[in-house]
């Protein structure tokens, strides 16, 4: 397939166009999704017409719920939630009905819809503006959890996710949007649930997600030549490669997790309890969490960067592990 | 109850204290000293000025992510204000909060708020909590009618009814002729009535709709309201139409002709005497820089206070 570089804004607007074009039933609603200032839906409205693209008022539990119920009677929403944060007013459409109706319902339903969610710090915006909250939804029993952290993984995940019959939340960290990558043109998938060898290594496994991943390989960089890092991005938590995950700590008998998100009972613990029961024996030392304090997210910005994750932390925490 | 002219004078001078303030604000941020972009009040001075000339201290407000012009008008300290939409130790939140979260209980301003919607079951709480009291403290919560529409607003009419509470709802409703707004219509329209105030009888409150850019109009309604709220009658759902002049999240920046005629405070001016206009954007100005020379004279928080007051030590 012939690549060209786009942004991972582009890359998400040409996943909707391939599946719109592909099948009828997908529809896209949330606030603002004709606005020509969202990228990810730019020029949708335009294409397919305003019956398929809704603009919804702010009503995060009506639009959210209705996306369930049109995904029940058969159709392929696409959902946007402009954050991650402004979901919570929409806790039990999203927790309760989108993620356990199927399973109530003893499989004679289905919930094939996708809801995407703008998240991450970073800005300056405070404690209801720049969460990450993959945990939340990942520890919720029957949501898919689909993370990418760059463009190919953007467009090829959120095909793989439009076209998959299940819920799924769709995480895309906001600074994430103006970063380029080598993308094919055509359609393609990247499946749920294979993770991706970012980087090769022998002395210590990182596993990262989302923007991390970027925040790890700065790490990995810049110890080149003293210790070999071998970055590893689950791309989705729900499902997780737990294989790849395993097999890597098997071979370097190091462990770093870095975690956007809070450090208490989320991703980063989860992959911890993975390798301890699955792989414990292979530990030379203990493994390293470098994830976000239980602090909800200060606006100064000097506090802010106080606790995110950073490649100057995830070098002293590789640097620990290995020592 | 009509605006004397003292009155007039003391809502003109708060409503150039929020244009001045925020005028500063927009440029500060353009030069970074401010680091983060947020909703201002530029065209909506009149409605949290006419509404809180009516306010004591003890009475609360629960505002918005466009809060600069509610918690002026509710008296918050200039420096304080500044130094925490800089990020500063010395603003009321020791820089946490920003913008949308800002609490400064001192003056009853109970906390700007960055979820559309937010703050009004809460501010139905400091309602509840006047009511208990029995001091006949009212609360005001403030969203748009945007944030009307969510959930959590249309609950809490309801609650406020059902418990007869000492509240005020304000409804700023700006209107889209001006600019399109982030979480505004683009396509499909985000309301099907023109005023919200009709859905203030569905919930066995009173409701009317006024125009928000005549000081006078808001001073009047809203002192009625008020006064209903005190003597225990019960919450009012008022509606104040806008124009959000400029600086909007996403908007454009200048104010143009044909929008000047929304402008509270060009209104405002023409009962003014030139003198004291004068007079008063001077002292205004004034006070507003220094606030600003008070916000980027303050150090930064230190970095231990990131980890500080996730929970309050047992007294
Ligand atoms: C629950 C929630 N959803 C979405 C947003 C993003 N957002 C911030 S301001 C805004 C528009 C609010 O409109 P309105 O309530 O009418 O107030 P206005 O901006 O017109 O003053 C939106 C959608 C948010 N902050 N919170």
């Amino acid at each position: 397939m012939p690549l060209r570089e786009i942004s991972f804004g582009q890359a998400l607007n040409e996943a909707h166009i391939s599946e719109m074009e592909r099948d009828p039933k997908v529809i896209v609603f949330g606030e603002n999704v004709s606005s020509p200032w969202r990228e990810a839906t730019r020029g949708l409205k335009e294409r397919f017409g305003r019956e398929r693209v809704r603009d919804a008022p702010i009503t995060e539990t009506a639009f959210i719920g209705a996306g369930v119920g049109a995904a029940i009677a058969g159709y392929r929403p696409v959902v946007e939630l402009m954050l991650v944060d402004f979901g919570l007013v929409a806790m039990d459409q999203i927790l309760n009905q989108f993620a356990k109706s199927a399973y109530m319902s003893g499989g004679v339903i289905s919930v094939p819809m996708t809801l995407r969610v703008l998240t991450g710090a970073g800005t300056s915006s405070g404690a209801t503006h720049s969460e990450s909250l993959h945990g939340l939804f990942a520890h919720m029993p029957g949501l898919k959890v689909v993370v990418p952290s760059n463009p190919y993984d953007a467009k090829g995940l959120l095909i793989s996710s439009i076209r998959d019959p299940n819920p799924k939340i769709f995480m895309e960290h906001r600074l994430l949007y103006p970063v380029k990558g080598q993308v094919p043109e055509e359609t393609f998938e990247v499946p749920l649930g294979v993770a991706n060898l970012v980087r090769e290594g022998k002395d210590i496994t990182v596993i990262a997600t989302s923007l991390m991943v970027q925040e790890a390989m700065k790490a990995a960089d810049e110890l080149r030549g003293r210790v070999s890092v071998e970055v590893i991005d689950p791309r989705t938590l729900v499902p997780l490669d737990e294989e790849a995950i395993v097999n890597s700590v098997k071979k370097t008998g190091h462990l770093v997790v870095v975690d956007e998100d809070y450090l208490h009972y989320g991703f980063s613990g989860e992959v911890v309890a993975l390798v301890a029961e699955k792989a414990l024996k292979s530990l030379e030392a203990p493994p390293i969490r470098v994830a976000t304090p239980n602090v909800p997210l200060p606006f100064s910005p000097k506090l802010e960067k106080e606790l995110l994750p950073s490649k100057e932390k995830i070098v002293a925490a590789i640097n620990r592990a290995v020592a | 109850m009509s605006l004397n002219e003292a009155k007039t004078a003391e809502i003109y001078r708060i409503m150039v204290r929020i244009r001045t303030f925020e005028n500063a604000v927009r440029r500060l941020t353009k030069e970074g000293k401010i680091p983060a972009r947020f909703g201002l009040y530029t065209g909506q001075e009149a409605v949290a000025t006419g509404v809180s000339i009516h306010l004591r201290k003890g009475d609360q407000i629960g505002s918005t992510h466009r809060p600069l012009g509610h918690l002026i008008a509710k008296g918050c300290d200039l420096n304080k204000l500044m130094a925490e939409l800089m990020g500063k130790e010395s603003g009321f939140n020791h820089g946490k909060a920003g913008p949308y979260h800002t609490f400064d209980p001192s003056v009853g301003a109970l906390g700007a708020n960055g979820i559309v919607g937010g703050s009004v079951p809460m501010t139905a709480g400091y309602a509840l909590a006047n009511q208990l009291k029995g001091e006949r403290n009212i609360a005001v919560s403030y969203f748009g009618e945007g944030g009307s529409n969510q959930g959590g607003v249309q609950e809490t009419l309801n609650l406020a009814a059902c418990w007869q509470l000492p509240i005020v709802f304000v409804c700023e409703n700006s209107s889209p002729e001006v600019q399109r707004m982030l979480g505004h219509e683009i396509d499909y329209p985000q309301l099907s009535i023109d005023n919200i105030s009709l859905r203030a009888k569905n919930y066995g409150m009173p409701g009317s709709t006024h125009t928000g850019w005549d000081a006078a109009d808001v001073y009047k309604a809203a002192g009625k309201a008020i006064r209903r709220a005190r003597i225990g009658k019960g919450p009012t759902l008022l509606e104040f139409k806008v124009h959000q002049l400029e600086g909007n999240l996403e908007g454009r920046l200048e104010a143009n002709e044909k929008e000047r005629q929304w402008d509270p405070i060009d209104l405002l001016k023409q009962m003014i005497p030139q003198k004291l206009d004068e007079q008063i954007k001077a002292d205004e100005a004034a006070k507003i820089q220094i606030a600003i020379d008070f916000g980027l004279r303050s150090p930064e928080p230190a970095s231990e206070q990131a980890y500080s007051c996730v929970f309050k030590e047992a007294d």
